[in-house]
């Protein structure tokens, strides 16, 4: 017994400098965020702590060497797009999952076919959609080509969300809202909607982040017109600032907020499908 | 309510029987139409496109539909693109086996040490948070880590461990490798975690009380109950550090190429053709090392 006491103290302490691992780049683009700019570069010794980078990330900085992020314009495409990609993407696993409450021939193959979606690298994925649309003539473009392939990536998450949320439902609930008479249209919206509810909401978070840090599907058919990672990857070749990463820790601020959101809503689903139960309860006593 | 129906039939003077018979009888097939023909337009064609194109001619800056394996031969005849393949390889097989060796004893600790709940999702909670900072800043952000004045160097020099700078830590297969075990070990944490948190106490108690030791339990009991997660952990960490290129572009300087690199490469100068054939050679190591993965366990089984 002592002896499994003193692995599970080591364990405790592995995991702590694991956790270290994850973070530690992390902890480290935020202090060298607040170098001192524009002279200042990506590195160590912090010159001076500023804000300087963050007022150039946000556009208030005076003109530089130090050319500013793209934010507007690539970070607008970018939201568009994993906006779009998030509705689509959804409703397309909603329908997929829904068909796959019942048995049926071919599943198999359905359910392998839609889960190859998330598993082929998105280089290979990205460099075929190019040569067809090069073949067809299509103009490659973040809206068109680079979208259709974001909702490929996106989709099998939705698929399987919303399989394993169908898988716990249960259906008897439905079959007795028909059963007395609710028209299928209704049932949807007041018996199936609120019981899948939180299963849409993560299938939507999931395409939503997804997409919105896409980058190798859209590298080769995004065209001329950048969303946000490929503009990041453009920094690649070129001097990195700090400036990416004043705009790494606001994106991620902006993440959690998203998550917040998230919570906030799905909290408020379980308490709301809570209250319900307990109102039932009581109708019956 | 229950009137509607009758209403509507009367108002189109159809008979209604066909129409919800039509609808019902193909329910299916309209549910699941959207989807299948998204992912043939989109997943199946371009794939065979891309094995269609690599049979190509290439010129120098268009491709011909004449047929031909020259493409394939410079891949196999030259150094640099036979390299790059085992290259691929090798950093594969390390990334894999360092997410697997760095990554257990965390899911060990999460899934069968920790045994309350709350602990358990905040922990794992925990694990996933940086992945909603962008990939590419996350890669990034190795570089000031690393660097010859970064901030491991200047820890190490601080503590008097080292006197000078060690420079191979940047721009090297080393830096490339510790970047990614980083960004992927999480993919081999969480299955690992979830299949262990799923094994029966009952089961580790009887063994013990019978006498078995700690080891005992850990080769006989947890290991092999733990193999469904391990292997899609490594199916996750195979699929991406494959078909990756942006870690080894941004931490190697250019430096070590890996096949999406070429791939990004040759695109860059056109080269479709030439694209399409190490798309093609990636395609089907994944395949293998899928399949081979998959004959490990039964994963429709165990799951």
């Amino acid at each position: 017994m002592q002896q499994l006491t003193a692995t599970r103290w080591v364990l405790a302490l592995y995991t702590a400098l694991f956790l270290a691992f994850l973070y530690g780049p992390f902890v480290v683009m935020a202090i060298l965020s607040f170098q001192q700019g524009p002279e200042g570069g990506p590195q160590f010794p912090i010159i001076e702590w500023s804000t300087f980078w963050y007022k150039h990330v946000l556009g208030f900085a005076p003109p530089s060497r130090v050319a500013p992020l793209p934010i507007g314009e690539a970070l607008t495409r970018s939201l568009t797009l994993a906006f779009a990609t998030m509705v689509v993407s959804t409703v397309l696993g909603t329908l997929t999952a829904q068909a796959f409450r019942r048995q049926f021939k071919g599943s198999g193959f359905v359910f392998y076919l839609v889960v190859l979606g998330m598993m082929v690298p998105g280089v290979l994925l990205g460099l075929g959609m190019a040569l067809v649309a090069d073949q067809m003539d299509i103009a490659r473009t973040w809206w068109g080509t680079a979208f259709v392939l974001h909702v490929v990536y996106t989709y099998p998450f939705a698929f399987l969300v919303m399989l394993a949320i169908f898988n716990r439902f249960d259906k008897g609930v439905e079959e007795a809202a028909w059963a007395l008479g609710v028209p299928p249209g209704r049932t949807f919206r007041k018996v199936t909607f609120p019981m899948i509810f939180p299963g849409v909401l993560s299938a939507m978070l999931f395409a939503l982040t997804l997409s919105y840090d896409e980058f190798p599907r859209t590298l080769f058919t995004g065209g001329s017109e950048v969303t946000m990672p490929i503009a990041i990857y453009g920094t690649f070749a070129v001097e990195i600032h700090p400036n990416l990463f004043a705009f790494g820790v606001l994106t991620t601020l902006f993440s959690f907020s998203l998550l917040a959101v998230y919570g906030i809503l799905m909290s408020a689903s379980v308490r709301r499908a809570n209250a319900r139960a307990s109102g039932i309860q009581e109708d019956v006593a | 309510m229950v009137a509607t129906p009758d209403i509507a039939a009367s108002e189109t003077g159809a008979p209604m029987a066909p129409k919800p018979g039509f609808l019902s009888r193909n329910r299916h097939f309209l549910l699941l139409a959207p989807g299948v023909i998204w992912m043939v337009l989109f997943l199946i064609v371009p794939l065979v496109m891309m094995v269609y194109v690599s049979f190509w001619t290439q010129t120098t800056f268009a491709i011909k539909p004449d047929l031909t394996l020259k493409s394939w031969a410079t891949f196999f005849g030259s150094e640099t693109y036979f390299g790059a393949l085992l290259r691929t390889l090798r950093i594969w097989l390390t990334v894999l086996f360092l997410t697997l060796l760095l990554g257990y004893p965390t899911a060990l600790f999460i899934g069968q040490f920790v045994r309350n709940k709350t602990v358990q999702t905040v922990l794992l909670v925990a694990c996933v948070i940086p992945f909603w900072t962008s990939f590419l800043i996350r890669v990034l952000a190795w570089r000031p880590m690393l660097g010859k004045e970064g901030a491991i160097n200047i820890v190490l020099q601080k503590l008097g461990l080292i006197t000078q700078p060690i420079e191979v830590l940047l721009f090297t297969e080393l830096s490339v490798i510790i970047g990614m075990v980083q960004i992927y070990v999480v993919f081999m944490v969480g299955p690992i975690a979830f299949m262990l948190a799923r094994i029966d106490e009952s089961l580790i108690e009887a063994a013990r009380d019978l006498g078995a030791s700690s080891s005992t339990i850990f080769r006989k009991i947890i290991f092999p109950l733990s193999l469904p997660g391990v292997v899609v952990g490594a199916i996750f960490v195979s699929v991406m550090v494959l078909g990756e290129f942006a870690t080894a572009s941004a931490l190697s300087g250019r430096k070590v190429n890996l096949l999406g690199n070429i791939i990004v490469t040759q695109v860059g100068s056109l080269k479709w053709a030439f694209a399409a054939v190490v798309g093609v050679v990636l395609t089907v190591v994944m395949a293998a090392v899928i399949t081979g993965l998959l004959r490990i366990v039964n994963l429709r089984r165990e799951l």
